[in-house]
């Protein structure tokens, strides 16, 4: 017998789901926090997924990619010899209602962490993790990623996608991972008919039309800054705006600039990676005190070349971009992604 | 799945001085089998670490000889290079490579050769000067031109010794300031090119050094008539991973470390450098 490509819960239901989802692993999910924002966060019950939330103020990037990973730890047993132990952490994660901007941007992160060689930090806790995809309803006040080609519904990327309907939650299946979440606790789905899978279709075409705002003007803006015609006045004046804070390097879920430290513990010790900003003064300065990117100006270019331009584009299969809108709250000087590009389009501030 | 952070553990073999500030260290693997996996071009570099202090690129110095050692010179510039300078014979620390691209060989066979290094840019090239001298029939003229600050900063001086003393290759030393046992060139590097007999249609230039000296010595080589396809360099960035992820080392889309460190002349100028 076929197994069904769509199932139905009644939202009464999900709580028990959730709750065999935390037996099989950590579930990571939105949750309120402090102040009442909503966060991807860790929940131990399942009445704490925020089932209702908007967006969530990160992206799943600190689960895959953390800010400070462990990569390796040194010993010295004897007087000379030194033992190597990489670290990887095996952890299974499933990550429940995630929006889809971000589970673009994990599908993003796949790209640039499988690239040769591949990063098996990165793929160890992405083979170990599955995704699960809450469609968007309603637009938030900062989101497009209508223009960015990252949601409100995926085509595919996913391991499950669920999406509100009045009472139910139709839940969409990816892949046979998808599957195996739902096979403990089957019985409290049932197969979806058709008529709810065309239901699903008419919802998707109603959000998009909502999602219509033109919020980010990429067609102009890739165009420019791969033939490199930004004007540097241009760049001059964002730079200007820029407090080189990194924020809106740690809150995207694309970037993924990192620099690595050493920590002595006695004899013994640990390496680390931290995210690290590519806006960052010191992020290009060389010992000798040369430093190629001296100027703030080039900085900004530089961010916005890895993100915007075709080279890119062409070898990660997207610009790097998801239409998050993080960085519109991250970003004190206004630089953000649609005023940027907006600017870029404009030739003007 | 490999892991492309971890170093192998390698200890160190020999220490010679270089200068006041640069040594070479000859280092080997812990594994011997490592060694054999080890195949490098010259132009190719590695990621050194002390452990406690932290990872910093370094070319690959030496040939791939009889041995089962390679050489790394070092000049002490900042944490990395210092601890280095800090270690002893017999020390381990960790090696990651080869990395990188590496210089052209068989492409440029039959070709004259020109080498130009300043300070302490001849390192890089050091390991393919010997490799060329040892397949000599396969190129054609060969002229090998090093310059530094001062005689004090002369790297290599075996080497230069014994480069002096071939007649298969012309070799020539000039450095920016004499001092009083100096009986040499006086001048930057570039000032050699008028005593040296060069064929630009016929030669494949290998220029290693400083920015600055790269930036005056392209210039002559240009309008010597070299075309920007036969002109090498190798370029250095900030580095992190070495191996294309952390994005320290971009220009434009270029990573360093991965689509170089090794560039021709025509590559680098098409390369969008913000900076
Ligand atoms: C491909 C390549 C080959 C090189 N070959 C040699 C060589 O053969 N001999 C030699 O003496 N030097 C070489 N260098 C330069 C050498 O890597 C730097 O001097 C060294 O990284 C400085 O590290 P530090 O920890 O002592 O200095 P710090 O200023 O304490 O630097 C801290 C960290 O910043 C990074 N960093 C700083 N400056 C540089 C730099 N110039 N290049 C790359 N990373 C940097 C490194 O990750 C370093 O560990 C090479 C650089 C590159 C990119
Ligand atoms: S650039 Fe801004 S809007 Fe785009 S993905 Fe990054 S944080 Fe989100
Ligand atoms: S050094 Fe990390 S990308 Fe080149």
């Amino acid at each position: 017998m076929s197994q069904p490509a769509a199932y139905v819960i009644t939202r009464s239901r999900l709580a028990e789901w959730v709750g065999q989802l935390l037996k099989q692993a950590q579930v990571i999910a939105p949750r309120t926090v402090h102040g009442g924002d909503t966060a991807y966060d860790v929940v131990e019950d399942p009445s704490q997924v925020a089932w209702d939330y908007s967006s969530s103020i990160n992206p799943l990037k600190r689960f895959l990619f953390p800010q400070t990973e462990e990569l390796l730890r040194w010993r010295r047993p004897g007087s000379n010899g030194l033992q190597l132990e990489p670290t990887y952490d095996e952890t299974d994660r499933i990550f429940l209602a995630v929006r889809p901007c971000d589970v673009s941007g994990v599908l993003f992160l796949d790209r640039v962490f499988s690239r040769e060689p591949e990063d098996i930090y990165y793929m160890t806790r992405r083979q170990h993790s599955a995704l699960v995809s809450l469609t968007c309803g309603e637009p938030g006040e900062d989101c497009f990623c209508v223009c960015a080609d990252a949601g409100p519904f995926l085509e595919s990327g996913y391991d499950l996608q669920l999406t509100k309907l009045s009472d139910d939650y139709l839940v969409e299946v990816g892949t046979e991972k998808g599957r195996s979440l739902i096979a403990p606790a089957e019985h409290l789905f049932a197969g979806a008919p058709d008529e709810l899978i065309r239901a699903r279709r008419d919802i998707e075409k109603d959000v998009d039309d909502r999602f219509e705002e033109h919020k980010a003007y990429f067609a102009a803006a890739l165009r420019k800054v791969t033939f490199d015609r930004v004007p540097d006045e241009l760049w001059d004046g964002m730079a200007d705006r820029c407090l080189e804070c990194g924020g809106c390097s740690f809150v995207c879920p694309t970037c993924t600039c990192f620099l690595v430290a050493d920590w002595p513990e006695g004899e013994n010790g640990h390496r680390e990676r931290l995210w690290d900003s590519c806006l960052y003064s010191c992020y290009t300065l060389e010992a000798s005190g040369h430093n190629p990117r001296a100027q703030r100006r080039d900085r900004v270019k530089a961010r916005f070349f890895h993100k915007l331009s075709y080279q890119f584009a062409k070898e990660l299969e997207a610009h790097g971009c998801v239409g998050c809108g993080r960085c519109i709250t991250a970003c004190l000087g206004s630089n953000d992604m649609p005023t940027v590009t907006a600017r870029i389009r404009r030739g003007a501030i | 799945m490999q892991n492309a952070y971890l170093p192998d553990l390698a200890e160190i073999a020999s220490i010679r001085d270089e200068t006041y500030d640069t040594r070479t260290f000859g280092l080997r693997f812990v594994d011997p089998a490592r060694w054999e996996a080890f195949q490098y071009r010259p132009g190719q570099f590695v990621e050194v670490s002390v452990f406690g202090v932290g990872e910093a690129p370094f070319c690959l110095a030496s040939p791939r000889d009889g041995t089962d050692t390679f050489e790394v010179t070092v000049r002490s510039a900042g944490s990395v290079t210092d601890a280095l300078h800090g270690l002893k014979v017999g020390d381990q620390l960790g090696v990651r490579g080869p990395l990188g691209n590496g210089f052209p060989f068989d492409e440029v066979k039959g070709r004259d050769i020109l080498f130009v290094g300043g300070g302490i840019g001849l390192p890089p090239l050091r390991p393919l000067i010997w490799d060329m001298l040892s397949n000599r029939g396969d190129f054609g003229k060969m002229t090998v031109l090093y310059g530094a600050r001062t005689p004090g900063d002369l790297v290599y001086k075996d080497d230069l010794e014994r480069w002096r003393g071939r007649d298969d290759v012309d070799f020539m030393v000039t450095v920016d300031v004499g001092d009083e046992t100096w009986t040499g060139n006086v001048g930057v590097v570039g000032t050699l090119f008028p005593k040296a007999e060069i064929s630009p249609e016929t030669t494949a230039a290998f220029v290693c050094g400083p920015p600055i000296m790269i930036r005056f010595v392209v210039r002559d080589l240009l309008s010597m008539g070299f075309a920007e396809e036969d002109i090498y360099t190798t370029l250095e960035r900030h580095m992190r991973c070495g191996v294309g992820k952390c994005n320290h080392c971009l220009i434009g889309d270029k990573y360093v470390c991965k689509d170089g460190p090794v560039f021709s002349y025509r590559q680098m100028k098409t390369m969008m450098d913000p900076g």
